[in-house]
């Protein structure tokens, strides 16, 4: 397993029409390197369109960048060889946003597990392999008898998004890239998610990109957080630090952003965020966001 | 296996399937054996031969469809002009629909300047009115075999098909359990058999009847105004028999009803087996505990 991930000028433009120019540049001039040792989190935040599910694609391997490159083991991905790709594709595994989208509706959810075992060769015969699926879907606290044989549409949000971890589970990545999987997930569910995601971290040695534009959830996984904003990466360091001691305008505008818990709190956070948005308006800085719809 | 269980399955459950598919099937029945049917309304000669019996004998036990101008008997001459009128739709249902899901999955699929080399020749190809050509192509074509014609109508058919399942095919490439699948080191081709295909069924289905109902009515459409290819004779020439000699007047009614109820028939029969299927393609639609 290489211990490394790294982007490096990652600059991803789409071609677009009736912009000027003829592209957007969605990701742009991005270099970051997540490290497999220690298992860390690493989580990414940015609001809608700031290109953090477009840099989740191209460490994914989906999406080429335009300019820059990512490097696995100090490696292009896309100039890997046979055995190397082989190896970057077992090792970094996705788990994907949406709950609802990411099972073909066609077959039963088994499907994908079974492909797992298949594709990455994890069990000789058919008896150790749904052994293997079985002991992965205890994992993540899923009972086998109740998914096995489904088929997505008669599962929750929560149940196929925690058959994707018990994928991950099976396939022990060094890197997991989360894009917003908790996103579509009500909040018990979600907590439930991200304490699964932790225990791979401590357990299996798994290093997250944690992909969303909730800081509370940041906030609850701790570790580092990296801040997005059109494309570019603002601010970067260990989630206490960034959370109280903020140094880019937009951080603290996100940070304003968190709804609290307390109805006293509603008032003077509504304030709060208004005025922010005026100083937006009259003094802003070069990076700053678009004012957030609200 | 699990699909073939599915369809008996949704048989029992929708009458409409039920309907047409036994409607289908005796057709094809029909069809299939109308070499012997016609061999036994014969009784060892040809009764498509011309001047096999009098003239415009009305209908009876004998001939239970009367004869028509040249002595020959109208129900033998249905029989196996419904075999060709099958046949044809059959060849050029297949071969357009391969060519449409072909030309689709690829441009679709790969995208870029290939998706639009392919669409704009589909796009050409579509607005090309159709049947003024074929009857050029007709008037040049004497004497041409089955399959020949089969080919000629579907050259103008795939687009159609390769039109709304490429659409689809974008729609569908871009779906998160496509991506699954390449981080699962699928290859395009198997991505594109085992992902988007079986997703695609339905607009398959309805492509693959619509131009075999198309080549149907094609060749009809051509023989009705008496301008078909010599060498087949298939339920429209008999209905332009029946008008160009006035059959009706004659007392000759079922050279012109029969073929007519017949084709009504076979598209009231594909229509409802597409919508039958359409059950059978859906999960959702599918029983709610899944088997």
């Amino acid at each position: 397993m290489k211990s490394e991930l790294e982007l490096r000028g990652v600059q991803q433009r789409f071609h677009a029409r009736g912009v000027e120019g003829g592209y957007i540049t969605a990701v742009d001039d991005v270099s970051f390197t997540l490290a497999a040792s220690p298992p860390q989190v690493v989580s990414l935040v940015g609001q809608s369109g700031s290109g953090k599910s477009t840099i989740a694609r191209n460490v994914l391997g989906l999406q080429k960048p335009t300019a820059g490159s990512v490097l696995y083991g100090g490696k292009d991905i896309f100039k890997l060889s046979r055995a190397e790709y082989d190896e970057y594709r077992r090792d970094v595994q996705p788990v994907f946003q949406d709950p609802y989208a990411i099972f073909n509706p066609f077959y039963r959810v088994d499907r994908a597990l079974w492909k797992a075992v298949k594709k990455f060769g994890l069990a000789s015969t058919r008896a150790t392999g749904l052994e293997l699926i079985e002991e992965s879907l205890r994992a993540v606290r899923l009972e086998p008898e109740n998914v096995l044989g489904r088929y997505p549409h008669q599962l929750s949000g929560g149940q196929r998004q925690r058959i994707m971890l018990a994928r991950v589970h099976m396939l022990r990545p060094s890197f997991i890239i989360a894009d917003e999987p908790v996103s579509m997930l009500d909040a018990q569910v979600r907590k439930h998610f991200l304490d699964i995601l932790l225990d791979f971290q401590r357990e299996h040695g798994m290093t997250t990109l944690f992909i969303t534009h909730d800081l509370s959830t940041v906030y609850y996984l701790g570790g580092e957080v990296m801040v997005i904003t059109k494309g570019s990466i603002v601010e970067r360091g260990p989630v206490s630090t960034v959370m109280h001691e903020p140094s880019h305008p937009y951080t603290k505008l996100l940070l304003d952003s968190i709804p609290q818990p307390d109805p006293d709190a509603r008032w003077t956070t509504r304030i709060n965020v208004d005025e922010l948005d005026e100083e937006e308006k009259t003094d802003a800085p070069a990076t700053a966001p678009e004012t957030p719809v609200i | 296996m699990r699909l073939l269980t599915a369809v008996l399955r949704t048989i029992r459950h929708s009458r409409r399937l039920a309907v047409g598919l036994i409607i289908l099937g005796l057709m094809v029945l029909l069809a299939v054996f109308s070499p012997l049917i016609v061999h036994a309304i014969g009784g060892g000669s040809d009764p498509i031969e011309v001047a096999a019996y009098e003239k415009w004998l009305v209908p009876g036990p004998d001939h239970l469809l009367g004869t028509d101008q040249y002595g020959r008997d109208v129900f033998a001459m249905v029989v196996s002009a419904m075999s060709v009128s099958l046949q044809i739709g059959a060849i050029a249902g297949v071969i357009s629909t391969v060519a449409g899901v072909i030309v689709a999955f690829v441009a679709g699929y790969k995208g870029g300047w290939i998706d639009g080399v392919l669409s704009t020749f589909t796009g050409i190809l579509l607005v090309i009115p159709t049947f003024p050509l074929l009857i050029a192509l007709s008037a040049y074509a004497k004497n041409v075999s089955l399959f020949q014609v089969g080919v000629m109508i579907s050259i103008f058919s795939w687009p159609f098909a390769a039109k709304t399942i490429r659409s689809q095919v974008l729609s569908l490439r871009s779906r998160p359990y496509v991506d699954l699948a390449r981080v699962s080191k699928a290859r395009d081709l198997e991505i594109i058999v085992t992902e988007l295909l079986p997703n695609l069924l339905p607009f398959i289905g309805v492509g693959f009847a619509s131009s075999a109902l198309g080549a149907i009515f094609g060749l009809v459409g051509l023989e009705v105004i008496g301008l078909g290819p010599g060498g087949v004779i298939d339920l429209g020439q008999i209905i332009f028999n029946a008008i160009s000699t006035g059959a009706l007047t004659l007392g000759a009614w079922p050279m012109f009803v029969v073929p007519i109820v017949l084709l009504t028939l076979l598209f009231a029969a594909l229509n409802m087996i597409n919508i039958g299927l359409e059950e059978v393609y859906n999960p959702r639609l599918r029983g709610v505990a899944g088997e």
